[in-house]
């Protein structure tokens, strides 16, 4: 068995590997008709593939789905379609540096259960572009979905020419073939979206991973916001594919002064505030007490197949449910990241504590993710993008779509979200094309006159202050 | 820069302390603080509480005396308390703020 699992892995690889050598050779011209093909079929099947994903997992709203497809195939391939990532895309006669983009190599891409179509598009159109062929790890809740996706891309990608088996797939059911494949010399990169276990494997296999990290998004509606506003924001986000993507709210901190109003916002809105009775229901089916980690029977259900599992009532047609908290930890599970439509509620008694409460979120498992604020005070911005370790700080933004970039902000449209070093990930950036080569930077011998021009003999000599040196080495320039 | 008090019902000790904790101040609060502590805080059962309510700036060696005498405290008898928000963050930046009970 564990033979098969070797020669089936390194035939992957060596699949991959020789797409890689012929992909190499491809022009820019070549490599964006590849792209622009996938693209288009990718686009063509929007609706199919999302409505085949919700099928498959039972998560989200397959309406949303296709939202997600046509952001991981037509929004990503206009952020990408001019960008150079053939031969020379810089040259600066100033510097004398000529940058040259060189592809990777077999990329191991590894694709989540929650946003399994969009992402697989997603990640082929940026390898693609990157003349780096593509192994797609689906969750295995969504291997159908993501095989169909694979197979119309990749009939997409050989009719505009590109090489064979530049996009493979491999099953993901069984966890030590997967390490194989990501610990393999002959894998370049592995593109890691995923929980934090698989994220974590991914950065221990030896090979260099880009990854990302958990979010546990915290949402402060300032005493400037525009408080209708932000509610009808913050509800048209996590409600989005029922709260599937990372970047999700997950805690609304006001301040005591604000809280009624904010309260009866959400109310109006149709969201539905739980007793404490109801809250500890809910906690317990929607965080497992032992890793404090998200219910996977939890992660984009409904309203009311939560409500059904947890076994409470509330009202028909609820949007969201919240649980007015009053700690972070353990001791409350709902302070931990949820991908369902559920928000824990907290106030401050005044902007410090509301602050710190910001922050006590932020450390409990979303660093360097995504933050957001709702507020009309630059100076409270500010201040709250010092404070708090993210690489997306949102203004006035609902956080699943602006996240993701594109339809809020001009962040490159995205699915994979870098979150630092706080998330354990060598960027904060969303991850993209560029992301996704080697540059060779040819630098053309031009040498520096103030080096050369300075006596060098004071270098050694132990007499001379350091204000001295400094000055005689920029002397006359 | 420091103020101590101390509440006999709560078995309470509390410093107040405002400004900046910078190394050099901190050189000069480091004596005073240990003089007018408990003197064996473990045993004695008192709590100590730092209160940094008024305080915008900590240095390590700050961070250091907190970490010493809540080890001679001993478990939950040592908190930090009304940290101002970048003042939080330096403590759980440094990893202590559990240790310390920062709130």
């Amino acid at each position: 068995m564990a033979v098969n699992l070797v020669e089936k892995a390194n035939d992957v690889i060596d699949r991959a590997q020789l797409a890689a050598a012929e992909f190499q050779q491809y022009d820019q011209e070549q490599t964006d008709r590849i792209v622009e093909s996938v693209f288009r079929a990718g686009f063509q099947n929007r609706i199919k593939l999302a409505m085949m994903a919700h099928e498959e997992t039972g998560m989200g709203i397959w309406e949303h789905k296709v939202i997600k497809n046509v952001l991981g195939t037509q929004l990503v391939y206009e952020s990408i379609r001019n960008e150079k990532t053939v031969g020379v895309i810089s040259s600066d006669s100033r510097t004398g540096i000529t940058e040259i983009a060189q592809p990777l190599g077999p990329i191991l891409a590894i694709v989540p259960v929650t946003n399994p179509t969009s992402t697989t598009m997603f990640k082929i159109l940026i390898c693609l572009k990157s003349r780096n062929p593509i192994i797609i790890s689906a969750h295995r809740g969504a291997s159908k979905s993501c095989a169909e996706t694979v197979r119309i891309c990749y009939e997409a990608a050989l009719e505009a020419g590109a090489p064979e088996d530049c996009i493979q797939m491999i099953s993901s059911g069984n966890r030590d073939f997967t390490q194989m494949i990501m610990a393999h010399e002959k894998i370049a990169l592995i593109l890691a979206t995923g929980g934090t276990g698989l994220v974590k494997a991914a950065y221990s296999s030896g090979n260099p991973a880009i990854g990302v990290g958990p979010g546990n998004v915290p949402v402060y509606i300032d005493e400037s916001a525009d408080i209708p506003f932000a509610v009808k924001s913050i509800i048209s986000s996590k409600t989005f594919d029922n709260g599937t993507i990372c970047a999700s709210e997950q805690a609304i901190v006001v301040m005591e002064s604000m809280e009624q109003q904010v309260k009866e916002e959400f109310q109006k809105q149709h969201c539905y505030f739980l007793t404490p009775e109801e809250i500890v229901k809910v906690g317990n089916i929607a965080v497992l007490a032992d890793t404090m980690s998200m219910s996977p029977f939890i992660v984009g259900q409904p309203v009311s197949v939560i409500a059904t599992k947890a076994g409470i009532n509330v009202p028909e047609g609820t949007k969201i449910l919240l649980a007015k908290l009053d700690g972070i930890g353990k001791e409350h599970p709902l302070s931990y990241e949820v991908l369902a439509p559920i928000l824990a509620f907290y106030t401050a008694n005044d902007y410090h504590a509301a602050m710190n409460i910001c922050l006590d979120l932020n450390y409990l498992g979303g660093l360097g993710h995504t933050v957001c604020i709702y507020s009309n005070d630059e100076s409270r911005i500010m201040q709250f993008a010092r404070l708090l370790n993210a690489g997306r700080v949102l203004v006035n933004t609902p956080t699943s779509q602006g996240g993701v970039g594109y339809f809020y902000n001009h962040l490159p449209p995205s699915l994979t979200l870098g979150c630092g070093t706080g998330g354990k990930n060598i960027t904060t950036e969303n991850i993209t094309a560029k992301n996704l080569i080697n540059i060779q930077r040819i630098c053309r011998r031009m040498p520096n006159e103030l080096w050369f021009s300075h006596d060098q003999a004071e270098f050694y000599d132990e007499s001379r202050t350091t204000d001295e040196i400094i000055h005689n080495y920029y002397k006359n320039h | 820069m420091v103020t101590f008090n101390y509440s006999p019902e709560g078995k309470e000790f509390t410093a107040t302390f405002a400004g900046r904790l910078d190394t050099m101040a901190v050189q000069k609060l480091s004596e005073i603080v240990q003089v007018n502590l408990p003197a064996s805080p473990g045993s004695s059962g008192d709590k100590i509480i730092f209160d940094l309510k008024d305080v915008e700036y900590i240095s390590s060696s700050f961070i250091r005396i907190c970490v010493s005498i809540a080890k001679q405290a001993g478990t939950g008898k040592f908190s930090i308390v009304h940290s101002q928000p970048l003042i939080k963050k330096t403590f759980k930046i440094s990893g202590l703020d559990e240790l310390l009970n920062v709130s």
